[in-house]
């Protein structure tokens, strides 16, 4: 029941992001936003392994962590890259 | 499930909830950042330490490695989106701006 409840926060906070990720209006902000819907994502997990007990999709978590932090990395990079371009 | 557990797991969905009300609310890019690079990092943290005590030692080991590449992680990951929206948008708005004498090009 409280992993239920805690489960339908995440996806909630995941449903805000995913508006900021609609709403814009920079391309930060969408990734940003996109970075909040995987932690949700992960913290929903989470609280799948809290209600059940069971550790099988635990370690997704520690995947999504990483793959997450390389993909904002790469993303402000570009954002960086793209702007020196149009500049000169 | 445990008492200390459900209240972790708890505060963690709230946290979440408001990282997430934060980032849709906030007016600047910067103050959004703010929600989503300290908010949600702690609602993971104390829904992984609520999960903890549920999962036995093997599952509570994954939980720390995860939760400890998220706490390195995403700083990081977002002081670099912090410096591609300075980079890319005039300052005119910031009352305090630190980083432009230190940001080497």
């Amino acid at each position: 029941m409280i992993a239920t409840i805690a489960l339908g926060c995440f996806v909630l906070a995941g449903a805000c992001a995913a508006a900021r990720v609609g709403l814009g209006p920079t391309l930060a902000d969408r990734i940003a936003a996109l970075d909040v819907a995987l932690i949700s994502l992960m913290g929903g997990i989470v609280a799948h392994a809290a209600d059940t007990g069971s550790t099988d999709y635990l370690i997704v978590t520690v995947v999504i962590a990483i793959v997450g932090f390389l993909a904002t990395m790469a993303a402000s990079t570009f954002i960086t890259a793209h702007e020196r371009d149009e500049r000169s | 499930m445990s008492i200390i557990a459900s209240i972790l797991l708890l505060a963690g969905g709230v946290v979440a909830v408001l990282a997430g009300v934060g980032l849709l609310k906030f007016s600047t890019a910067y103050a959004r950042f703010h929600a989503a690079g300290k908010a949600s990092p702690v609602a993971f943290v104390l829904a992984a330490l609520g999960a903890a005590f549920e999962v036995g030692p093997a599952g509570a080991a994954v939980l720390l490695l995860a939760s400890v590449a998220l706490v390195l992680t995403l700083p990081i990951a977002v002081h670099l989106l912090f410096r591609a929206v300075h980079r890319t948008t005039d300052g005119d708005h910031l009352v305090i701006d630190e980083l432009s004498p230190h940001d080497r090009r």
